[in-house]
C-alpha cells in the first residue's frame, strides 16, 4: 500500500528511472535464479525428457547394439506384464489407505502436541524422530518387529495380549498381511512429517477465533469442527497432496523388506522400474514405467486439485 | 547506491556462475598414467565385503608396491552392496580402472560389451595347469579366458551330527554317496517329527539376490534341468521350465509347504541349534564350526536324480579394455596368484584356494581338512558354472523372482514358464547377443 502511494506521487522523470531500474532488477533476478533454473533443467527436466525418449526405444544399459525405435512396444509390454499391473493396483491401494489415515493421524497428533504443556518439546521431538531416521534403519527395525515365529516382537506381544490364543504369523510373507504391514511401518515413519506441517497450520490460526468462539459458548468439539478444520483446509489439502505423491513413490521399505513379494503382493511401480533398469539393464522398459508413473501422479494431483476447488466453490 | 554497488558485483557473480556451470559440465579429468617416480600406475578396484578381506588386500597392494619399482598399484575400495551397479555405471561412462574384481557370472556381460580383454596369452602355462578347473571354466567366455579368481567357493549342506544321529541318518562321506532326494526328504520328515517347531532346514532365506541362483540352480542341474540351453545360450523355454527343472523345484516347494524351512531372520538358526541342516557356503564354516565343534558335518547337497551338483564361482579379476598396459596389470594379478598370497586371502575369507598347490597347503581344504569336500567337488566336476552368457544378469534376476514366487506357493510350472519366456524375450531383444 505504501509503495503504491509513493509511485503515484512520483514525477514522470522519476517514473522513467524507476522502470529502467525495474528492468535491471528483473535481469538481476533472472541471473540470480539462473543456477536454480539450470539445476532444474539439468537434473529434472532433461532426464525426464530423455526418459520419454528412451521409452520409445529398446535402449539397454551399456548395450553395444544399435538403438532401435519400437514405438509403443514398451508400453504394450509393461501393461501386459502382470507384475506391473499388480504394482499399479498396490500403489493405488497403498495411497487409498495411507492418505486419509496418515492425514487424520497427523492432524490428531498435531492437535495433541499443540497444547502449551510442559515437556511438549520432548513429545514433538519423539514423534518427529522417525522422519529423521533413514528408511533403511526403520525397515530393519520393523523387520525385527514383524519377525515370524513365536519370538518375533509383534507375535510375542499379540500372544501375551491374547493370553496365548494368537498363532504366530509371518507378516511380511503373508499374501494378505504384507501390504498392510508395509502401510503401518510407513505410517509410523512418515506421520511426523505431516504432523509438523499440520502443527504449523494450527499455529497460524489466530487465537482470537477460539476466544470469540469460547465467548459464544462453543465447546472444544464445536471449535474443532467450525474453526480448526475450515482454517486448516489449505494445509490439509497440501498435506494430502504431498502424502499421495509420497505414497506413489513407495520403494525403500519394499526393497529392503519384501522385494515385492509374496507373489507381488507388495510390488510397486518404482520397485518394478528399479528392477527393470538395475537388475535387468532394461532402461527402455524402466523409462516407459517412469513415464506411466509420472502420468499417474499427475492425474492424481489434478484430480485432487479439482476436488478441492469444487469444495471451495460450494462454500 | 545499493543498486550501484550491485553492478560492481555483477562480473564476480557472472564468473562464479560460469565456474559452477563448467564444474557441472566437465567432471573429473583423466588420471595420469605414471607417478612422479616414473612408475606405471595401475588402478585397481576391489569390492569390500568383510573387513578381513579388505585388510589382506591393502597389505598385498603395499607389499607389491614395495617389492618392485616399475609399477604402482592404486587401490580403490568399493562397498560390495553397490559394486555391480557402480561398475555398470563406470563401464557405460568409459571410466573403468585397469584391473578390477567382478562377481563371477557378471564377467560374460562385460566381456560381450568388450569392457574386458582376454588374458589367456598373459597367463603362464604352469599357473594355468595348477588352477582349479572351475576357475578356468567360469572365467571363460566364448572360448577365451577373461577372468581369474584367486579363490573359488564351496556350497554344501552343513549338518548337526547330534540331530542326524538321533534319527539314525546315514552320513554321506563324499559327493559319490550324497543323499538321494527321497532319502533326504525322509530325513527331513524324521527330523521335523522330533523338532519343537518342525523347522529343521535352513536355506539361508536371510540372504538376498544372487544367493538364490547360486545355491538353488545346482538343484535344477542335479535334477537334469538347467537355466538355459547351453549349446548356444539362445533358449530357455523347455529347459528352465522343462519337466526336470519343474520336478526339482517342486521338491523345494514342498519343503516350504511342509514348514521344514526356518526363515532364519536372525541368521542364527543353525548355530543356535534350531535346525539340523543348513544349505550354505564355505564362508559360514568358521562360525558354524565354533558353535558346533565336533558335531559339525559338511555334506554334499542332495541328489535330485542325476548325481549331486554344487555351485562354483566367486569374485575374480579381469583386465579392462581401458588398461594401457595389460602386461603390467597382469604382473599384479600374478602376484595375487602366488600360493602364499592366495593362502593369505583364503585365511581371511575362508574360500577355496584357486590353485591346487595352495589347496595342498591349506589346513581347511587339504586331503584330510574339514572342508576337503568343497575342493573335491570343484576338482571332480560336481560343480556347475552359472551360464556363461551376457544374458546372465537377466537370467539370475528372473530366476530369483521365480524362486521367491515358488517359495510363496506359486505354481512351479507357471513361475518357471514366465521366467523362461522373460529370458527368451531378453535374448531376442538383444538379437541373440551376437559377437561384436
Amino acid at each position: 500500500m505504501i509503495t503504491m502511494t509513493k509511485v503515484q506521487a512520483k514525477t514522470p522523470q522519476k517514473l522513467k528511472t524507476q522502470s529502467r531500474s525495474q528492468a535491471s532488477d528483473e535481469r538481476t533476478a533472472w541471473i540470480m535464479a539462473a543456477p536454480a533454473f539450470l539445476g532444474l533443467l539439468l537434473f529434472i527436466a532433461a532426464p525426464f525428457i530423455i526418459a520419454i525418449f528412451f521409452a520409445f526405444t529398446n535402449y539397454r544399459l551399456g548395450s553395444p547394439l544399435p538403438l532401435d525405435f519400437v514405438a509403443f512396444q514398451q508400453f504394450v509390454r509393461i501393461f501386459s506384464d502382470e507384475a506391473f499391473q499388480q504394482a499399479l493396483v498396490n500403489n493405488s491401494l497403498f495411497a487409498l489407505f495411507i492418505v486419509p489415515l496418515q492425514c487424520a493421524i497427523a492432524l490428531g497428533l498435531a492437535l495433541l502436541i499443540n497444547r502449551p504443556l510442559k515437556g511438549m518439546v520432548l513429545f514433538r521431538t519423539l514423534f518427529f524422530m522417525p522422519v529423521i531416521f533413514p528408511m533403511a534403519l526403520v525397515a530393519i527395525v520393523w523387520e525385527l518387529i514383524y519377525a515370524p515365529g513365536a519370538n518375533g516382537i509383534l507375535n510375542a506381544f499379540l500372544s501375551t495380549v491374547t493370553l496365548g490364543y494368537w498363532q504366530p504369523l509371518d507378516f511380511l510373507h503373508h499374501p494378505d498381511l504384507a501390504l498392510p504391514a508395509i502401510m503401518i511401518l510407513s505410517l509410523w515413519q512418515g506421520v511426523g512429517f505431516q504432523m509438523i506441517i499440520m502443527l504449523a497450520g494450527l499455529q497460524s490460526i489466530p487465537q482470537t477465533f477460539y476466544e470469540a468462539a469460547a465467548i459464544d459458548g462453543a465447546n472444544r468439539w464445536q471449535q474443532l469442527i467450525h474453526i480448526t478444520l475450515p482454517q486448516m483446509k489449505n494445509t490439509i489439502i497440501f498435506v494430502a497432496l504431498v502424502t499421495s505423491i509420497l505414497a506413489f513413490r513407495l520403494f525403500d521399505q519394499i526393497w529392503i523388506l519384501t522385494q515385492g513379494g509374496p507373489n507381488r503382493a507388495t510390488t510397486t511401480i518404482i520397485f518394478e522400474t528399479v528392477r527393470a533398469v538395475f537388475k535387468r539393464q532394461d532402461v527402455a522398459r524402466g523409462s516407459a514405467m517412469s513415464v506411466v508413473f509420472f502420468l499417474v501422479v499427475l492425474a492424481v494431483t489434478l484430480l485432487q486439485r479439482r476436488i478441492s476447488r469444487q469444495e471451495r466453490e460450494i462454500r | 547506491m545499493i543498486r550501484n554497488r550491485f553492478v560492481f558485483y555483477k562480473p564476480i557473480l557472472f564468473t562464479f556462475f560460469i565456474m559452477m556451470v563448467s564444474f557441472l559440465l566437465t567432471g573429473c579429468s583423466r588420471e595420469k598414467d605414471t607417478d612422479g617416480l616414473g612408475r606405471t600406475i595401475i588402478s585397481v578396484w576391489f569390492h569390500t565385503g568383510r573387513p578381513e578381506e579388505k585388510q589382506v588386500m591393502e597389505n598385498q597392494v603395499k607389499r607389491f608396491n614395495e617389492s618392485q619399482d616399475k609399477i604402482k598399484v592404486r587401490l580403490t575400495l568399493i562397498p560390495e552392496g553397490d559394486y555391480n551397479t557402480q561398475i555398470q555405471a563406470a563401464a557405460a561412462d568409459g571410466k573403468l580402472p585397469d584391473l578390477l574384481d567382478l562377481d563371477g557370472p557378471y564377467v560374460y556381460n562385460y566381456a560381450w560389451k568388450k569392457h574386458l580383454i582376454p588374458i589367456d596369452h598373459l597367463l603362464p602355462h604352469e599357473i594355468k595347469k595348477d588352477l582349479l578347473p572351475s576357475i578356468i571354466e567360469q572365467g571363460t567366455y566364448r572360448g577365451k579366458l577373461y577372468a581369474i579368481g584367486t579363490f573359488d567357493s564351496g556350497l554344501g549342506l552343513y549338518g548337526n551330527r547330534k540331530f542326524l544321529s538321533a534319527v539314525a541318518a546315514h552320513i554321506p562321506t563324499g559327493p559319490q554317496n550324497a543323499w538321494k532326494i527321497d532319502e533326504f526328504e525322509k530325513i527331513l520328515a524324521a527330523l521335523a517329527q522330533k523338532d519343537k517347531d518342525g523347522k529343521v532346514l535352513d536355506l539361508r532365506m536371510d540372504y538376498r539376490g544372487e544367493w538364490f541362483t547360486y545355491a538353488f540352480s545346482p538343484a535344477i542341474h542335479s535334477g537334469g534341468g538347467d537355466l538355459i540351453n547351453r549349446d548356444n545360450f539362445q533358449n530357455a523355454t523347455g529347459i528352465l521350465n522343462g519337466p526336470s527343472a519343474v520336478k526339482a523345484m517342486q521338491h523345494i516347494k514342498v519343503w516350504f509347504a511342509k514348514q521344514y524351512v526356518d526363515p532364519n531372520t536372525d541368521t542364527n538358526s543353525f548355530v543356535n541349534g534350531r535346525v539340523a541342516l543348513s544349505w550354505c557356503g564355505h564362508w559360514e564354516y568358521p562360525r558354524y564350526s565354533t558353535a558346533l565343534g565336533n558335531d559339525l558335518v559338511v555334506l554334499p547337497l542332495p541328489d535330485f536324480g542325476n548325481g549331486t551338483k554344487t555351485g562354483m564361482g566367486s569374485w575374480c579379476w579381469s583386465i579392462t579394455s581401458n588398461c594401457k598396459n595389460p602386461q603390467r596389470a597382469m604382473q599384479f594379478l600374478l602376484f595375487l596368484l602366488r600360493p602364499t598370497e592366495i593362502l593369505a586371502m583364503c585365511r581371511a575369507n575362508g574360500a577355496v584356494p584357486a590353485r591346487k598347490s595352495a589347496i595342498a597347503a591349506s589346513t581347511l581344504y587339504q586331503d584330510n581338512g574339514p572342508l576337503h569336500l568343497f575342493a573335491r567337488q570343484l576338482e571332480g566336476g560336481y560343480a556347475v558354472p552359472r551360464p556363461q552368457t551376457p544374458a546372465y544378469p537377466v537370467i539370475t534376476s528372473v530366476f530369483q523372482q521365480a524362486f521367491q514366487d515358488i517359495r510363496h506357493g506359486r505354481d512351479v510350472k507357471q513361475a518357471l514358464d514366465q521366467a523362461a519366456s522373460m529370458i527368451n524375450q531378453d535374448i531376442k531383444d538383444n538379437k541373440g547377443y551376437p559377437d561384436l
